[in-house]
């Protein structure tokens, strides 16, 4: 199918870009690589009259290191650039893996990182591993800049707390160098994920802290509190013997469906073996 | 100035390096003067009456030349089919699937063609539907047709056995010796039912089709697989004659069997007469989704095995889901219930095969047709026999194969290929592998009887420049049918590659052939350019006896030679004294019939097509998911004209396998296809090929085409799926019986077989006589 007849739009700078979303309000959209918005208005499940594409946008594409130590990830940054990225490959070599193996090679050269947040489409990559990271996104808008965890940002299936005249500019996340390890393991038989667990064992210095996220199984990506709890302070085999005798309990308390990337619970059973994987990734 | 010639002596195939330069023009490439764009409005419902569909505000916008609905075709012969006359040109008073063609607008561009769509409105009174096979059949279901109207001799030789009143399309029967007498002596009789969902060819290029109605006649850019069949329908539908349409067939971006017979080609012809403007309709890979796909088909297999392991029976009954027009599924049906024997020899002998319409996707040809279906069940059912009777999966097969030369079914020619050889050869492939793991192996076989109607023709010209023009109608579809006619007359007319050009087919020029399809291609067009070929040498010669003496037989034709005892000249030469001036050509023609090589084409099958097969896998039990490592196929091709693109054709017949052994299904829920975009439906990826496919040519240069060769292309889809499935069984004691095996399948299989493992280990510790079949190792 072929989109609705639109007006596109190419700003060159962030204000040029809030000055047509605020001249064309819900007529518009931001619109960066396009594998997920125009597909979807190809098959005319939504139509936006203008669409403001804000690839021109070159300020939003850098990977940097900040005064603190944290990553910062323009929000125009594809995934192939960041599976190549050097700063990503040492700072953060589990993002980057996670990069280089979502969707297909045409996606990652098109595909944003800030695009794939936005949309928000349940069965997707980027979002939990960035949740497990404890990453932070920065969203501008005229009014100002604002900065939410990565997870609060997801609220539901391709719902999000952006305001649609905010663009997420960056995305910040905390180096896994030194004691950090972090993982991301997915399934499915499909062209999107079933099922994708993103794990980080964090190294205190007071202590092991893991991070464990379940993503694509739900609606957003939801952190297994329980299960982190559980193996807090643990490493090797007693982790993962905690981890394994807590997890099933814990995927019993996620909304999970049938769905024709499978059962439910097969899809429950998914996790924990996904979570096992990460953790043993983590501690490798 | 010299034109630099684009192809390369040592590649045959002329459309290698177009195709990866981007020049090659497909069908979807092509674009005529005046051209409008033409979109399809597709039914929503699975099955509705139409009450009324308003075009008038699609009319009405600014681009929008014309709209073709139902009530257009009142002037023309309406309906159209190939066994029965049962699909409308575009739907007329009701829609029978969800994308069954409602409207069609003719625009100046696509977009607004596409608006346009938004701006009809249909009237749609719910009907109710029915999208599975056997609750098609039941009593009370709902009717796809009301009625039914049948023709014979068509497109396929014969015709299709109805049941009034039902929705059974195809009823065929067949009986061989005495099955009920058999089954009451048996030592032991299996039965099983196995299931084989709908798959989507999914070729790359979508449908497309421009079409040309001007006046008293009709052109088309057609991106079928069957110009001559496209021609025909169209011809009855408008009553024009053959001779005033004309069917261009430029590169086709795969076929399948999903772009063979007649796809949307009569729609986009009367959108064209709508519009009276040529039109280009080119789908959207969802659309083609819904255009065309394999049955699927529901097999109930009954064996009767004799005390010593040999066969004495065997009863199959298929029920094919054929969607919502019947198209070829007669055919496919018949197939199927024959493919589904195996190359066994059964004293007795009973095929069923039942096709019904549901309110899905009409079904159509696919690689191999019913081939993969009844295979599946066959040879799933070959190891769970073979496992019960304590024998070796590859030694029980080869004791119940029947040899080459013996009769497999007692109305069709007698086995042509030593297929026991062909295993072997499978078996040995992976066997020298140094990865090589037989613990992880499963084997399979298949035997086909290609549908071929032997009726094609070709024509060779040979210039006075030495250079040949070859003129035939079959289609390039990428498995480089236009290579091998070049290599064919470069071998009869000893002649490099480099001044050999093969023509596009064109209904104008090249002669009739019925179409491109079951793996006929090179031995009907080959062998029809074959003898074209030599038409020509007998000319060349003769004319040389002629001008120059002696006997024609004295002459022969080398590198634009012609060479006799007394002189040898150029073919200018001899063109400048036989007509006085140095021009004029050979013109050589090659016919195909069912008298052929003294009456041997008229025996059916032309040839057997058949494969052996063998892959290792790697299971991932807590996942499901079955990786394929390895995978060999032994094919007798009888002669390899061009390997690189025989190995291709078993290559790629082996990735497609891969495709419906592990992921591809149609899946309807609520009547509507809820898997219907390339996100949801999963084709195989790089990824998924086995790391190692091995493609094993055996020539016995004895097959019925040129130079001994016989077609090839489709056995090595065969063995896929169950030779994935008997290598699953043989490493985890799982026997699943539905395809796709995928994850979620797998895992559940092995999951319950543990449980059951552990419930049967509890019990035997109180009753040591039990026997734990699931375990058993083989």
């Amino acid at each position: 199918m072929l989109p609705a007849p639109f007006e596109l739009h190419r700003p060159k700078t962030i204000d040029d870009a809030f000055a047509l979303m605020a001249e064309h309000r819900d007529e518009a959209t931001f619109y960066a690589g396009g594998t997920e918005m125009l597909v979807a208005m190809k098959a005319r499940v939504v139509a936006y009259p203008h669409v403001i594409d804000i690839k021109g946008l070159d300020e939003l594409r850098d990977v940097t290191r900040e005064a603190d130590g944290r990553i910062r990830i323009g929000g125009l940054s594809t995934h192939h650039e960041l599976a190549t990225n050097p700063t990503i490959l040492e700072h953060l070599p589990a993002y980057a893996e996670m990069s280089n193996q979502v969707a297909n090679i045409r996606v990652r050269v098109a595909g944003t990182v800030a695009g794939n947040l936005c949309f928000a489409e349940p069965h997707a990559d980027v979002p939990t591993l960035l949740c497990a990271l404890g990453a932070e996104l920065v969203l501008r808008s005229p009014r100002g800049e604002r900065v939410v965890s990565a997870g609060d940002f997801i609220v539901g299936e391709f719902t999000t707390i952006r305001e649609d005249d905010e663009l997420l500019t960056a995305i910040r996340v905390p180096s896994t160098r030194g004691g950090t390890t972090a993982a991301y393991r997915n399934f499915g038989h499909l062209e999107r994920p079933a099922v994708g667990v993103a794990v980080r064992k964090e190294d205190t210095g007071s202590g092991i802290v893991w991070h464990i996220w379940v993503g694509a199984v739900c609606g957003h990506p939801v952190r297994l509190e329980s299960v982190e709890n559980a193996v807090r302070g643990m490493q090797g085999e007693q982790a993962l013997e905690t981890l394994k005798r807590h997890i099933d309990a814990a995927t019993q308390e996620l909304e999970i469906y049938d769905s024709i990337h499978g059962s439910a619970d097969y899809k429950r059973h998914l996790v924990g073996v996904l979570a096992s994987r990460a953790m043993e990734a983590c501690q490798k | 100035m010299k034109v630099q010639m684009q192809d390369q002596q040592a590649n045959p195939r002329p459309d290698l390096i177009e195709k990866v330069t981007g020049a090659a023009v497909f069908a979807s490439d092509v674009s005529v003067p005046g051209m409008l764009h033409g979109r399809i409005l597709r039914s929503p419902l699975p099955h509705a009456r139409i009450r009324s569909i308003d075009t008038s505000a699609a009319l009405a916008m600014p681009g929008v030349v014309a709209v073709l609905t139902g009530a257009d075709l009142a002037n023309i012969n309406s309906h159209w089919g190939l066994y029965l006359i049962d699909r409308p040109v575009i739907a007329i008073d009701k829609v029978r699937y969800v994308g069954d063609p409602v409207a069609a607008v003719a625009a100046v561009d696509e977009h607004t063609a596409e608006e346009a769509l938004d701006a009809i409105m249909v009237d749609y009174e719910s009907l109710p539907y029915v999208t599975d096979a056997e609750e098609a059949l039941k009593p009370d279901a709902p009717l796809v047709h009301e009625d039914m109207q049948t023709q014979n001799d068509y497109y396929f030789r014969g015709g299709t056995k109805i049941r009034e009143g039902t929705n059974a399309f195809q009823d065929y029967r067949y009986d061989y010796g005495d099955v009920d007498a058999a089954f009451e002596s048996a030592a032991h009789i299996f039965e099983d039912r196995f299931t084989f969902p709908g798959i989507f060819h999914y070729a790359m290029e979508p449908h497309v089709a421009v079409a040309d109605f001007r006046g008293d006649e009709l052109e088309i850019w057609s991106g079928g697989q069957t110009p001559t069949a496209i021609q025909k329908v169209c011809a009855d539908l408008f009553e024009m004659p053959l001779s005033r349409i004309r069917v261009h067939s430029p590169y086709v971006g795969g076929g399948f069997g999903g772009k063979a017979s007649v796809k949307i080609d009569p729609l986009v012809a009367a959108l064209s007469w709508k519009a009276q403007r040529p039109v280009r309709v080119c789908q959207s890979i969802n659309e083609s989704m819904l255009t065309a796909r394999r049955l699927g088909a529901v097999v109930y297999l009954k064996t009767a095995v004799d005390a010593e392991g040999k066969f004495t029976a065997k009863s199959v009954r298929v029920v094919m889901n054929g969607g919502a027009y019947a198209d070829t599924g007669p055919a496919v049906a018949i197939k199927s219930a024959i493919r589904a024997i195996g190359p066994y020899h059964f004293p007795n002998l009973r095929l069923e095969a039942v096709a019904a319409y549901t309110n899905t996707v009409p079904g159509a040809a696919f690689r191999s047709i019913g081939g993969p279906q009844g295979v599946w069940a066959t040879e799933s059912q070959m190891d769970i026999i073979a496992d019960k009777l304590g024998m070796d999966p590859v030694e029980f097969r080869l004791a119940n194969m029947v040899d080459k030369g013996q009769t497999i079914k007692a109305d069709l020619r007698p086995l042509d290929v030593d297929l026991k050889h062909s295993l072997r050869e499978a078996v040995a492939a992976l066997d020298a592998q140094p990865d090589k793991d037989a613990s992880r192996r499963g084997v399979a076989v298949g035997a086909t009887d290609p549908g071929i109607m032997p009726i094609g023709g070709a024509v060779v010209r040979l210039k006075a420049d030495g250079s040949v023009l070859i003129m035939a109608n079959t289609v390039e579809i990428g498995q480089g049918n236009r290579g091998v006619l070049r290599q064919i007359v470069a071998k009869v007319l000893n002649m490099s590659l480099e001044h050999i050009h093969v023509g596009r087919p064109d209904t104008e020029f090249a002669p009739y052939d019925w179409g491109t399809g079951a793996s006929r291609s090179t031995v009907i067009s080959g062998l029809a350019v074959k003898q074209a070929c030599e038409d020509i040498l007998a000319q060349v010669q003769k004319v040389a006896s002629q001008e120059i003496g002696g006997e024609p037989s004295d002459y022969e034709f080398r590198d634009g030679i012609v060479a006799g005892p007394q002189e040898s000249v150029k073919l200018r030469e001899l063109l400048r004294r036989f007509h006085g001036v140095d021009s004029g050509e050979f013109i050589g023609i090659g016919r195909i019939t069912k008298h052929t090589r003294d009456g041997d084409f008229a025996k059916a099958p032309l040839f057997w097509e058949t494969v052996g097969g063998a892959c290792e896998i790697d299971v991932d039990t807590d996942t499901g998911e079955i990786q394929v490592l390895r995978v060999a196929s032994a094919v007798d091709a009888g002669y390899v004209i061009n390997r690189s693109a025989a190995e291709g054709q078993d290559e790629g017949a082996t990735v497609q396998g891969i495709g419906h052994s592990l992921f591809e299904e149609y899946v309807y829920e609520d009547g509507q296809l809820t898997n219907g975009t390339m996100f949801d439906y999963r084709v195989p990826k790089i990824s998924d090929a086995a790391t190692t496919a091995l493609s094993v040519l055996i020539e016995s240069k004895d097959g019925p085409g040129p130079f001994g060769s016989r077609g090839m292309g489709e056995g090595a889809i065969l063995p896929v799926a169950p030779s994935i499935a008997n290598a699953l069984f043989r490493m985890h004691g799982v026997r699943i019986r539905d395809l796709p095996l995928t994850p979620e399948r797998v895992w559940r299989a092995i999951r319950d077989a543990k449980q059951e493992q552990g419930d049967t280990d509890a019990s035997a510790e109180s009753s040591s006589s039990e026997v734990n079949y699931v375990t058993s190792a083989i």
